[in-house]
C-alpha cells in the first residue's frame, strides 16, 4: 500500500514555455505571478561553493583557481570514496642519533570500501597527517597555460575590434550640425582624433600592457608513433592491473592504463544554488550559505501554498465497470479553503495521458486550515463541516478523504490514468494590501482572494486481472 | 546406520581454554572451537550436516550465521551422505549479521556485515568479503582479493587487512563482565587444519 504515496502517482501539469508533468514536492510556487513552476522554467544560479566531505566553503574566484576542488580532502581513484588519513607507527633512526630508533607516526591515505591505500600506487607515508599529498603534474601544463593566454589574447582583441567598429558607425549616422549644436559634439571631434573613446578607456589600459605579442609555436604532428610492445599478443592479461574505463576517464589528464597508476585527485566541490522565476525574476529558492545548514532563506515550494491530492485506496479497477477511488486533499495553509473539482472537457488539451472517466464531486469541498496546536488545544470545538457522506468519507484537522468514480475505458496492460481539475482559493500574502478608501487600519484587511486551477493527473494502477 | 551416525555425532561443543563464547549464542551440532576466539551472543554456528573446525583468534560478532547445512537438493536422510567438515582458519573475522556456508576458510580474512558466502566457495589468506556483496560461485578466492560494491567487483590489495588483536584483547576483558560464557570442555584430540 505504500506504492500508493509514490511521488509520480500523482502529477500537476506546470504551464511554462514546457509543459511539464511532475509530482506537487517537486514544484515551486510564484506567489508574484502565482503560477506553479518546475526546474525547468526557472534560472538556477550559483550560489556558493563547498566540499562534501569537509564541509568547507569556498568563494567563487577561489573556487575557479583550484578548479573546482578541495585543497584537504582526497577521493579513492578506484571507486570514488571519500579517502581517510591512517596513522602507523614505524620505528625510525632519531636525528641526532642514528643507531637508536624511535618509534615515528607515518600517515597514508586509505579507503574504506575498497581497501585502496597511498601504498599500492608507491606513495611513500608522510609524516604530517594533512597537507603533505600532492597530485601529480600533468607534463602538458606548461603549453596548455601558453595556448590559453594566446587565445584570451586574441578574442580580447576581437572584441575590441567589434567594439570599435560598433562606435565608427554610429558616428556617421550623426550630423555634424548637430554635433556642434549641443556642445558634445567639441568633445567627439576631440576624441576623433585617433585615441580610443572614453567608453573603451578602461580597455586601452589593458592594451598597452598587453603590448607584447604571445606567440604560439603550432602543435607539430608526428610521422612515428611508439611501437607497441613485442609482446603484446602474448602475454598473459591480468586483470587486476588493468584500470577500468571509469577509473581511467575520472583522470583525462594521464588515463593509465595500468592500476599501479591511479593517483588519488582531489575532491570536486558542490554548490548550492538559488533559483529565480524567469518571468518576475523573484527569488524562488534561496539556500543558507552555510554549508551545514539544510534550511533556507527563501523557500516557495509548491507544497506549502497548494492543496496536495494523495491516493488513498483503490478497489479493483475493471474495464467498463464504475469503481469508487479513495482520494485525500491536504490544505497546506493555515486559512479555511475552499476547492471545487471538475472533469476535463471532452477536447481538452492538457487531457493527453487519461485512459478512464472520472466524475468528481460536483459540490464545493471546505478544508479546514492547518492549525499546528490543535493536537494541543483540547478545549476547541470541531468545526462543523456539513458534510456529505457520499462525498466526503471522512475528516480530519486539514485533511479530507472524498470518494471519486472512474470508469476504466480501455482494457491494456498500461496504468489507468485519470485527470481533472482542481480550482481553489488562494490568498496573496506577499502582494502589497491595497489601502481602503476610509483609510482604517491595514491589518483588519484582508488579502483577497483569487481562483487557481490546476491540472491533476493520477496514475491509479493496473486493471484487476 | 543410526547407531554409527549417533556415535560420531557428538552434543556438546568443545571450546578450548581462552575462548570466549557467551552463553546467549546458539552453538549446535558438532563445534570445535580454538583458543582465544571470541563469539558474541547472538551469533549462530550450526553444524547440521557435518562438523565445524574454528580455529584460533577468530572474531564472530552478532547474528553471524556459520551453518554446515545440507546441499540444497539432498535430504538429510540419504544413504551415503558423507559429512564433509567445515574448517576455518585463524585470524578471522565474521561481522554482524554475515552467513558463511563456505566448507573452507584460510587465514585473515574478513567477511563484512550481511555479505553471503555459498558453499562451495573457498577463500585463501586475506580476503575481504564486502558488505551485503553475495558470493556463491564454486571457486577458490585468491589471495588479498577484496570483493566489494552493489557488482561485486573485485580487486586485489596489496597487503592483507590488519589484525584485530587490540579488539580480541578489549573484548576477552570486557565481555566476561556483562555476561556468562559457557564453559571449556577439553577436546580429545587437537583438530587437524589443512
Amino acid at each position: 500500500m505504500a506504492s500508493l504515496l509514490q511521488p509520480d502517482r500523482v502529477v500537476y501539469l506546470v504551464r511554462g514555455e514546457k509543459r511539464i508533468r511532475a509530482p506537487l514536492s517537486q514544484l515551486y510556487f510564484c506567489r508574484y505571478c502565482s503560477e506553479l513552476r518546475s526546474l525547468e522554467c526557472v534560472s538556477h544560479e550559483v550560489d556558493s561553493h563547498y566540499c562534501p566531505s569537509c564541509l568547507e566553503n569556498m568563494p567563487s574566484a577561489e573556487a575557479k583557481l583550484k578548479k573546482n576542488r578541495c585543497a584537504n580532502c582526497f577521493d579513492c581513484p578506484c571507486c570514488m570514496h571519500t579517502l581517510s588519513t591512517r596513522a602507523t607507527n614505524i620505528p625510525a633512526p632519531l636525528p641526532d642519533d642514528p643507531t637508536k630508533t624511535a618509534m615515528k607516526k607515518a600517515y597514508y591515505l586509505a579507503c574504506g570500501f575498497c581497501r585502496w591505500t597511498s601504498r599500492d600506487v608507491g606513495m611513500a607515508d608522510k609524516s604530517v597527517a594533512s597537507g603533505g599529498w600532492q597530485e601529480p603534474e600533468n607534463p602538458s601544463t606548461q603549453r596548455i597555460n601558453k595556448l590559453i593566454e594566446y587565445y584570451q589574447q586574441l578574442a580580447h582583441r576581437e572584441k575590441q575590434d567589434r567594439d570599435r567598429k560598433k562606435l565608427a558607425r554610429r558616428r556617421q549616422c550623426m550630423p555634424l550640425a548637430f554635433s556642434e549644436k549641443y556642445g558634445l559634439g567639441t568633445r567627439l571631434q576631440r576624441q576623433r582624433s585617433g585615441a580610443p573613446i572614453s567608453s573603451l578607456s578602461g580597455l586601452s589600459l589593458k592594451e598597452g600592457e598587453d603590448q607584447k605579442e604571445i606567440t604560439i609555436e603550432p602543435a607539430q604532428a608526428l610521422d612515428e608513433v611508439e611501437p607497441l610492445p613485442e609482446d603484446c599478443y602474448t602475454r598473459p592479461i591480468s586483470l587486476p592491473e588493468v584500470t577500468t574505463l571509469r577509473q581511467r576517464l575520472l583522470q583525462p589528464d594521464f588515463q593509465p592504463a595500468g592500476a599501479s597508476q591511479l593517483h588519488p585527485r582531489h575532491k570536486h566541490l558542490l554548490m548550492k544554488r538559488s533559483l529565480r522565476c524567469r518571468k518576475c525574476e523573484h527569488n524562488l529558492s534561496k539556500p543558507e550559505f552555510n554549508p551545514t545548514s539544510i534550511k533556507f532563506k527563501i523557500q516557495l515550494v509548491a507544497v506549502s501554498y497548494i492543496p496536495e491530492v494523495r491516493i488513498m485506496s483503490i478497489p479493483n479497477l475493471r474495464n467498463m465497470k464504475e469503481s469508487q477511488v479513495l482520494l485525500t486533499l491536504t490544505n497546506p495553509v493555515e486559512n479555511i479553503t475552499h476547492v471545487t473539482l471538475a472533469p476535463c472537457e471532452d477536447e481538452d488539451p492538457d487531457d493527453i495521458n487519461s485512459t478512464a472517466k472520472v466524475m468528481v464531486p460536483s459540490k464545493e469541498l471546505v478544508l479546514a486550515g492547518k492549525d499546528a496546536a490543535a493536537e494541543y488545544d483540547e478545549l476547541a470545538e470541531p468545526q462543523d463541516f456539513q458534510d456529505d457522506p457520499d462525498v466526503v468519507a471522512f475528516r480530519k484537522s486539514n485533511k479530507i478523504g472524498f470518494f471519486i468514480r472512474v470508469i476504466p475505458q480501455k482494457d491494456e496492460d498500461a496504468d489507468v490514468t485519470v485527470s481533472f481539475k482542481i480550482r481553489h482559493d488562494f490568498r496573496n500574502l506577499a502582494a502589497p494590501v491595497r489601502p481602503s478608501e476610509e483609510g482604517a487600519d491595514t491589518a483588519a484587511v484582508a488579502a483577497e482572494a483569487i481562483w487557481l486551477t490546476h491540472h491533476v493527473e493520477l496514475r491509479l494502477g493496473p486493471l484487476a486481472p | 546406520m543410526s547407531d554409527a551416525k549417533q556415535i560420531m555425532a557428538q552434543k556438546s561443543a568443545k571450546i578450548a581454554a581462552g575462548a570466549v563464547v557467551c552463553v546467549e549464542s546458539e552453538i549446535r551440532g558438532d563445534v570445535t572451537i580454538g583458543a582465544r576466539t571470541v563469539v558474541h551472543p547472538k551469533a549462530r554456528i550450526i553444524a547440521e550436516a557435518g562438523p565445524i573446525i574454528i580455529g584460533e583468534g577468530n572474531l564472530i560478532e552478532e547474528q553471524a550465521l556459520i551453518i554446515n547445512s545440507y546441499p540444497e537438493n539432498i535430504m538429510p536422510d540419504t544413504e551415503g551422505m558423507e559429512p564433509k567438515t567445515m574448517t576455518i582458519g585463524t585470524n578471522n573475522v565474521f561481522e554482524v549479521g554475515c552467513v558463511s556456508q563456505a566448507l573452507k576458510i584460510g587465514d585473515n580474512n574478513v567477511i563484512e556485515s550481511k555479505s553471503d558466502l555459498g558453499r562451495n566457495v573457498i577463500l585463501t589468506s586475506g580476503c575481504i568479503i564486502g558488505a551485503c556483496c553475495q558470493v556463491n560461485t564454486c571457486e577458490v578466492v585468491p589471495e588479498n582479493t577484496v570483493v566489494y560494491g552493489s557488482n561485486c567487483i573485485r580487486r586485489v590489495q596489496s597487503e592483507k587487512p590488519q589484525s584485530q588483536t587490540l579488539q580480541l584483547d578489549f573484548l576477552m576483558k570486557i565481555l566476561p563482565n556483562y555476561h556468562h560464557l559457557k564453559k571449556t570442555v577439553k577436546g580429545n584430540n587437537t583438530p587437524v587444519r589443512n
